[in-house]
């Protein structure tokens, strides 16, 4: 067995060349692909995670964001909710001050109303009360009532001061004597002179009938009225009464 | 049938004699070069068929190479990569009928050891210095430095004589029992010699990188290191 050194040179020398040709075309091209692709999907994940980190910080300040949103809406609505209890504790206020005020001129009204209607049926009821009397007693008018209001004209007139019963007497054209009924001969007579008695000078006596009188007798000059009858009565019944309401 | 362990020259380029194994080297070495270059002009960041089957290549190499030393695969992938393609070729070109394997020749598989030999040279010398190179030898203890320059040498040795020995024999064995019983008995020892020729690339080539590897972790356990490995 013999080796032969100069092939032994040459195959180590071509192994050498092979070792270094496949380098240059072989590993180095495909390991730098492979580290290429490495590079570029580490780099598309780091890309990935920024985007990543980003979208959490998007998120993340959307959602603080979103809850002082909602801090601010329940802040909001607190507010709201207690300008709203205000206003309406201040209404109610208003509307029972309203309310209060009206029912006090309501009940001041419906007194006031009251008040007149009770004077008005008050005073309906003296006018009423006074008809009543007055047809009663235009029934019951009689000759003795009549002499009774003769006494009692004679007596006012008698009571009367001596210049009044001198204007009396000299009333130019004379007085007027008013009765419910018509004086027959005899009782002018007796009315006539009656009053001469109780005036020095009688003028001229003038006979008026006039049946609202009811009953009594009335002197009536143009500037004196001596009342005496049922009417002067109940019209003094009246006005006192309504007074007195 | 010629013995392998003599070679025959086919013609001389001067005083050297040009061997078939080394005839068949230059061939090999062409067909990788040119199917290399042509494999790998295109290659893109989204990778097709071809470009995914040559990156699993690479990158089993490389995981072969980051598993035995525990380091980047980078320094050593040029070197053990084209050791373990130029041997599997070289086996598996035993196929084609009248072709006889490089490796099943003496002088190649010297000259493969001779350059695994080298290389544990080289790479210690770059990974620790010519100091940590030397003081490697006396790991665990000065008394084991001749023991370790042996061994540098024997170990060397049994990887030329056990890759020589099982390309050789394949090659012995199909070549007499083509002889004797015709053409197609010697399939399955074909298929055999497949494997053979797989396995026995693949020792060699991790063989080589332990070798490198055990030197220059010697070398470093010995001197600290100071500065970044280098592609080849």
């Amino acid at each position: 067995m013999t080796i032969d050194f100069w092939g032994l040179g040459l195959q180590a020398i071509n192994v050498l060349i092979l070792v270094w040709l496949l380098s240059r075309v072989f590993w180095r091209p495909v390991a730098a692909a492979i580290v290429a692709r490495r590079d570029a999907a580490q780099a598309i994940l780091t890309d990935a995670k920024a985007t990543r980190a980003k979208a959490d910080a998007a998120l993340a300040e959307l959602t603080s964001a979103r809850d002082g949103i909602a801090e601010e809406r329940e802040a909001l609505l607190a507010k709201a909710a207690k300008e709203a209890r205000a206003a309406s504790a201040a209404t109610l206020a208003e509307a029972r001050a309203k309310a209060e005020s009206l029912l006090t001129r309501a009940a001041e009204t419906r007194d006031r109303e009251a008040a007149a209607a009770r004077a008005k049926a008050e005073k309906e009821a003296t006018e009423l009360a006074v008809d009543i009397a007055r047809k009663l007693l235009t029934r019951v008018t009689t000759a003795e009532i009549q002499e009774t209001f003769l006494t009692l004209l004679l007596a006012e007139v008698d009571r009367l001061s001596t210049q009044d019963k001198a204007t009396l007497a000299a009333t130019p054209g004379g007085i007027t004597l008013v009765s419910p009924t018509a004086l027959d001969g005899a009782a002018q007579a007796t009315v006539t002179q009656a009053l001469r008695q109780k005036l020095a000078t009688l003028p001229k006596l003038h006979f008026v009938t006039d049946p609202a009188l009811i009953a009594g007798f009335e002197i009536r000059t143009p500037h004196f009225v001596l009342h005496n009858s049922w009417q002067a009565d109940l019209d003094g019944i009246l006005k006192a009464l309504n007074h007195a309401a | 049938m010629n013995s392998p362990l003599e070679s025959s020259a086919l013609f001389y380029l001067g005083p050297v004699p040009i061997t078939q194994a080394v005839l068949t080297t230059w061939v090999i070495m062409a067909v990788l070069v040119i199917g290399g270059y042509l494999l790998t002009r295109r290659l893109t960041l989204i990778p097709d068929t071809r470009q995914a089957a040559l990156e699993l290549i690479v990158e089993t190499i490389d995981i072969q190479i980051s598993e035995t030393t525990g380091a980047s695969p980078t320094p050593y992938r040029s070197f053990i990569g084209t050791l373990f393609v130029f041997i599997l070729v070289a086996n598996w070109s035993s196929l084609i009928p009248g072709v006889e394997p490089p490796t099943a020749q003496l002088e190649t598989d010297a000259a493969l050891a001779s350059l695994v030999f080298f290389s544990v040279i080289w790479f210690g010398l770059r990974g620790a210095g010519v100091g940590g190179y030397l003081k490697s030898f006396a790991a665990p203890n000065p008394v084991m430095i001749p023991l370790n320059m042996l061994a540098s040498i024997t170990r060397v040795f049994s990887m030329f004589v056990r890759l020589f020995g099982n390309m050789m024999s394949g090659v012995f064995v199909i070549g007499i029992v083509a002889s004797l019983a015709g053409l197609f008995v010697p399939i399955p020892l074909m298929a055999l010699d497949m494997l053979t020729g797989l396995v026995q690339a693949y020792i060699f080539a991790v063989l080589a990188m332990v070798f490198i590897s055990a030197t220059v972790n010697d070398a470093r356990s010995a001197k600290p290191p100071s500065e970044p490995e280098k592609d080849t």
